[in-house]
C-alpha cells in the first residue's frame, strides 16, 4: 500500500516536472530567425527590373537570369512588376524606381509617350541608366543606354519562313498585331513582310486588336467572318494568343488553322504543348535577364562605356509544336 | 538537533525562495517581452512617422504657395526638419530582407526634400508653371512614400510573421507553463508539508499514548520517539520521569515488605515473652519443691524417680531461662537427652531412642528450645497412638557445607498438606506442647535466626514414618 502510494507520488512528481520543463523550455527558447540587422549601407549598386508581366514564364526567366547574374556581380536587384498590363501602374513603378534613385533600371520597353518621356526627361534628369529588355523602344526615343533581346527584326523572319514552309507560296495569311504601333511588333511585322513580299501569292490580312480579351476575340471573329479561308495566323502580339486560340477552337474543333506565335505571351507555352499552336518563336529570357545586368554593371563601374547602342541580340529559335511534345 | 521551529523556518525559505525565482523569471520574461514589443511597435512607428511627415511636408508647402508668409515658410522649414529626424529613426530599421526596399525609401524621402527645395527656387524665382510641376511631383512622391511605408510594413509582417506567431504561441505557453509549475509546487508543498506535521504529530501522538500507559500504571514500557527534535527531548525527559518512578515504586514497595517482617518478628517475641512470663511464676518455689521430692524419693530408695525429677526440673530451668537467647548445640543436646529420659521413663518399652552425634559439631550457635518441641512432636505422633510404640533417631552429621541435624520416626508420618502448611509457617497447632511451643514457631525461628529459607526440610510418607532435616551453614559459626 505504502510503496504504491509512493510509486504514484513519484510518477506524478516526475510527470509535472516533465511537463514543466516541456512547458519552460517553450517559453524560454529564442530561436526566431530575425531577418539580420545591417547597421550601415551596402556600398552596392541597385538595380530594379521592371516588367508589365508578372509571373509569365517568359518574364520568371528574366527576372531568374537576372538575379542569377546580380547575386554573382554582387549587386542588389529588385524585380518589380505589374499584373495584366495596367500602364498606369507600370510607369507609376519606374516613376518610383526613379524617385528612389537605384543605379540603374532594367526595364521591359513600352513604346507609349508617357514612358518615353520619362525616361527620357526624368531617368536623365536624376542621372539614372535605362536599358530595355526583351521589348525595344528606339534609342532616339528613349534615350536607353542599350537594348538586350532577340533580334524581333530577325524573328519575324524566321516565323514567316516557317508559315512558307508549312503553308506553301499560296495562302491567306492573317498577322494579328497590337493597334498601338509598338515598336517590337512594328520589327517584327516588318521581318514577316520582308520575308513574305517576295510571295505574293500569299495574301496578307492586317488584324489590329487592343489590350482587352473581348477585343481580340471579337477581332478575331471579324476576320474569319470576312475571310473564312484563312490558312494561317501569325499572332505577333503574343499576349493574344491565347484569347485567339479560343476564340478559334470554339469555331472549329478540328485544327483547321495554322498558328504561331512569340514566346513572350502569358499562354504561349502552354498552347504550343497542348498542340494548339503549331510553331513558335522562342527567345532566350534567361540570357536577357543576365547580359543586361552584366552590361548594366559594367557601365556602373565604367568598364565598357557607352554600350553599344544598337542593341546586344539574344539567341532566338523556331520550336515547333512536335518538339515541344 | 533539528527543532520544529527550524522546521518551519527552512520550509518557509524555500518556498519564498522558490516563489522569488518563479517571480523574478517571469519578471525578466516580461520585461524581455515588453522590450519585444517595443521594437516591433517602434519599428511601425518610425514607418508611420514618416508618413505622416512627408504628408506635413506637402500641406505646408500648399500652405507656403498659397499664402508666402514667413511663418509659414517657418512651419515648412519644420517639417522639414521632421521627416529629417523621422528618416533617421528610418535607417536602424535596416535588415536583410528589407534593405533595398528601405534604400529606396530614404532615396525617396531625399528626393521629396530635393523636389520641394527646387520647388521653393522656382517659386521664388516666380517661375509658377515649374513651381506647380514640382508640387505635383512633391506629392506624387509623398504618395509613393505612404504606399512604400506600406509595402515597407508589409514586408516587415512578412518577415516577422514567424516571430509574431512565436510571441503569440509563447504567451500561450506562459499561461500552461504557469499552471505546470502552479501544480508542481502545490503537490511538492502538500508532500512537504504533510511529511512534516506527521513528524510532528508523530512523536506527540507516541508520547500521548505512552502517557496513557503511565496514567494506567505500566510503567515498564519504554518510551521510543524516533525524532531529533523538541518532542523528542520531552520524551526523553518523561522516559526518564518513568524511569525514577518505577524506582521509588519498587523501593517502597521493598520497605514495606522489610516493615511487615519486622513486625511479623516483633509478635513472635512478644508471644514468647508472654509464655515465658506465664512460666515463670515461682520457679524457685517449683525447683525446691522437685528437689525436695528428689531427694525425698533418694531417701526412700526410690533412686529412679528421683532421677526423673532432677531431669524435670532441669527441663524447666531450661526452658525458662533460654527461650530468646541462643544457645550451643551441645546445651541442646543435653537439654534433649534429659527429655529423653523423662519420656522414656514414661514410654518404657514403647520407646527406642537412637543418637548419634558428631562431637566436632556441637559448638554451633542454635536458637534456644529447637530441637525439643520437634521431638516432642515426634513422640506425640509417632509413638503415643501406637500401642506397639516407635523408634527415634536422632543424627547430628558433619556436611563440608552444613552441619546436618536429622530426626527421624517411624510412625504414622504426616500428611502433604501438613507438611507444606508446616514450612509455610501457617500450621495452627492443635494438640498442647509442654513447652508451649509448636512446629511452626521453630520453623519461623530457624529462619528467622539464619536468615535461610532452606534451613528446615520435612520428608514424609504416610504410614512410614517422618524425617525432619535441619541444615545448618557453617557460616553461621562465626557469625553468631
Amino acid at each position: 500500500m505504502r510503496k504504491t502510494s509512493i510509486l504514484i507520488l513519484s510518477l506524478i512528481f516526475i510527470i509535472l516536472c516533465y511537463l514543466t520543463f516541456i512547458s519552460a523550455k517553450k517559453v524560454f527558447r529564442s530561436d526566431w530567425q530575425l531577418p539580420q540587422a545591417i547597421d550601415h549601407r551596402q556600398e552596392q549598386h541597385r538595380l530594379v527590373l521592371i516588367t508589365q508581366d508578372m509571373e509569365t514564364p517568359f518574364w520568371d526567366k528574366v527576372g531568374k537570369g537576372a538575379r542569377k547574374q546580380a547575386k554573382k556581380d554582387g549587386i542588389s536587384l529588385e524585380v518589380w512588376g505589374i499584373y495584366g498590363n495596367n500602364q498606369e501602374d507600370f510607369l507609376k513603378k519606374i516613376e518610383i524606381a526613379i524617385h528612389s534613385k537605384v543605379d540603374g533600371i532594367i526595364i521591359q520597353g513600352l513604346d507609349t509617350a508617357e514612358f518615353k518621356e520619362l525616361t527620357r526627361i526624368k531617368a536623365s534628369f536624376y542621372g539614372i541608366p535605362i536599358i530595355t529588355v526583351a521589348n525595344d523602344v528606339p534609342m532616339k526615343e528613349s534615350l536607353r543606354r542599350t537594348y538586350v533581346g532577340s533580334d524581333q527584326y530577325l524573328a519575324g523572319k524566321m516565323i514567316a519562313q516557317q508559315l512558307l514552309t508549312d503553308v506553301g507560296s499560296e495562302g491567306t495569311a492573317v498577322l494579328m498585331y497590337d493597334s498601338h504601333q509598338v515598336y517590337y511588333q512594328t520589327e517584327r511585322l516588318r521581318g514577316i513582310q520582308t520575308v513574305l513580299k517576295d510571295y505574293p501569292n500569299v495574301k496578307i490580312i492586317n488584324a489590329e486588336t487592343t489590350d482587352t480579351r473581348e477585343q481580340i476575340m471579337a477581332a478575331t471573329r471579324d476576320v474569319l467572318n470576312r475571310t473564312p479561308n484563312v490558312n494561317a495566323f501569325i499572332v505577333v502580339n503574343a499576349n493574344a494568343a491565347g484569347a485567339m486560340a479560343q476564340e478559334i477552337r470554339k469555331r472549329y474543333q478540328a485544327e483547321h488553322y495554322h498558328l504561331y506565335t512569340f514566346d513572350d505571351g502569358p499562354e504561349s507555352l502552354t498552347l504550343l504543348k497542348q498542340g494548339r499552336l503549331d510553331a513558335m518563336i522562342e527567345q532566350s529570357p534567361e540570357k536577357m535577364g543576365e547580359i543586361s545586368v552584366e552590361l548594366i554593371g559594367e557601365w556602373l563601374s565604367g568598364d565598357t562605356v557607352p554600350l553599344n547602342i544598337d542593341g546586344y541580340f539574344t539567341d532566338i529559335k523556331i520550336v515547333k509544336a512536335e518538339d515541344a511534345l | 538537533m533539528i527543532s520544529i521551529q527550524k522546521k518551519i523556518l527552512i520550509l518557509t525559505t524555500v518556498v519564498l525562495f522558490i516563489m522569488s525565482v518563479i517571480w523574478i523569471g517571469l519578471t525578466i520574461y516580461n520585461h524581455q517581452t515588453q522590450q519585444q514589443y517595443n521594437k516591433i511597435l517602434q519599428r511601425y512607428l518610425s514607418i508611420n512617422e514618416v508618413t505622416s511627415a512627408s504628408q506635413h511636408v506637402i500641406t505646408d508647402l500648399n500652405n507656403y504657395m498659397l499664402m508666402p508668409s514667413a511663418k509659414n515658410l517657418d512651419s515648412l522649414n519644420q517639417s522639414k526638419e521632421e521627416i529629417q529626424t523621422a528618416k533617421r529613426g528610418v535607417y536602424a530599421l535596416r535588415n536583410v530582407e528589407n534593405n533595398f526596399t528601405l534604400t529606396n525609401y530614404l532615396n525617396l524621402i531625399d528626393s521629396l526634400i530635393e523636389t520641394s527645395n527646387r520647388l521653393l527656387l522656382f517659386y521664388s524665382e516666380k517661375d509658377t508653371e515649374a513651381s506647380v510641376k514640382e508640387f505635383s511631383e512633391a506629392m506624387r512622391i509623398s504618395s509613393y512614400i505612404s504606399e512604400m511605408s506600406l509595402t515597407l510594413i508589409d514586408t516587415d509582417l512578412k518577415s516577422y510573421d514567424r516571430f509574431y506567431r512565436g510571441i503569440i504561441e509563447q504567451s500561450g505557453e506562459v499561461m500552461k507553463l504557469g499552471i505546470w509549475l502552479l501544480l508542481l509546487i502545490t503537490f511538492l508543498l502538500l508532500l512537504v508539508t504533510y511529511r512534516m506535521s506527521l513528524s510532528i504529530t508523530k512523536p506527540v501522538f507516541k508520547l500521548t499514548q505512552a502517557a496513557n500507559e503511565l496514567s494506567k500504571g505500566r510503567f515498564d514500557l519504554q518510551i521510543n520517539v524516533g525524532t531529533n527534535d523538541e518532542i523528542a527531548f520531552l520524551a526523553r525527559t518523561f522516559d526518564r520521569m518513568r524511569i525514577n518512578i518505577n524506582n521509588l515504586i519498587l523501593e517502597i514497595k521493598q520497605k514495606a515488605q522489610l516493615e511487615r517482617e519486622l513486625q511479623q518478628n516483633k509478635l513472635l517475641l512478644q508471644e514468647s515473652q508472654f509464655r515465658s512470663l506465664q512460666s515463670q511464676i515461682n520457679p524457685h518455689f517449683l525447683f525446691n519443691t522437685l528437689n525436695t521430692l528428689s531427694k525425698k524419693a533418694y531417701l526412700e530408695g526410690s533412686e529412679e524417680t528421683s532421677d526423673l525429677l532432677v531431669n524435670v526440673a532441669g527441663l524447666l530451668r531450661y526452658n525458662l531461662k533460654r527461650i530468646d537467647r541462643s544457645v550451643t548445640l551441645v546445651e541442646e543436646v543435653e537439654v534433649l537427652r534429659k527429655y529423653m529420659d523423662i519420656q522414656k521413663a514414661r514410654f518404657t518399652d514403647r520407646l527406642l531412642f537412637f543418637m548419634e552425634v558428631d562431637e566436632s559439631c556441637l559448638h554451633v550457635k542454635i536458637p534456644a528450645l529447637t530441637l525439643q518441641p520437634i521431638i516432642e512432636n515426634a513422640v506425640i505422633h509417632a509413638i503415643e497412638p501406637q500401642p506397639d510404640g516407635g523408634v527415634i533417631w536422632i543424627r547430628i552429621i558433619d556436611g563440608n557445607e552444613q552441619i546436618r541435624i536429622e530426626i527421624e520416626d517411624n510412625g504414622v508420618g504426616m500428611a502433604e498438606d501438613t507438611i507444606k502448611q508446616i514450612l509455610e509457617e501457617k500450621f495452627i497447632q492443635t494438640e498442647g506442647h509442654s513447652t508451649g511451643i509448636g512446629f511452626s514457631n521453630v520453623v519461623k525461628r530457624l529462619r528467622f535466626f539464619y536468615d535461610y529459607v532452606n534451613v528446615i526440610d520435612i520428608v514424609s510418607k504416610e504410614g512410614h514414618g517422618t524425617k525432619v532435616i535441619i541444615n545448618i551453614p557453617r557460616k553461621s559459626e562465626k557469625a553468631c
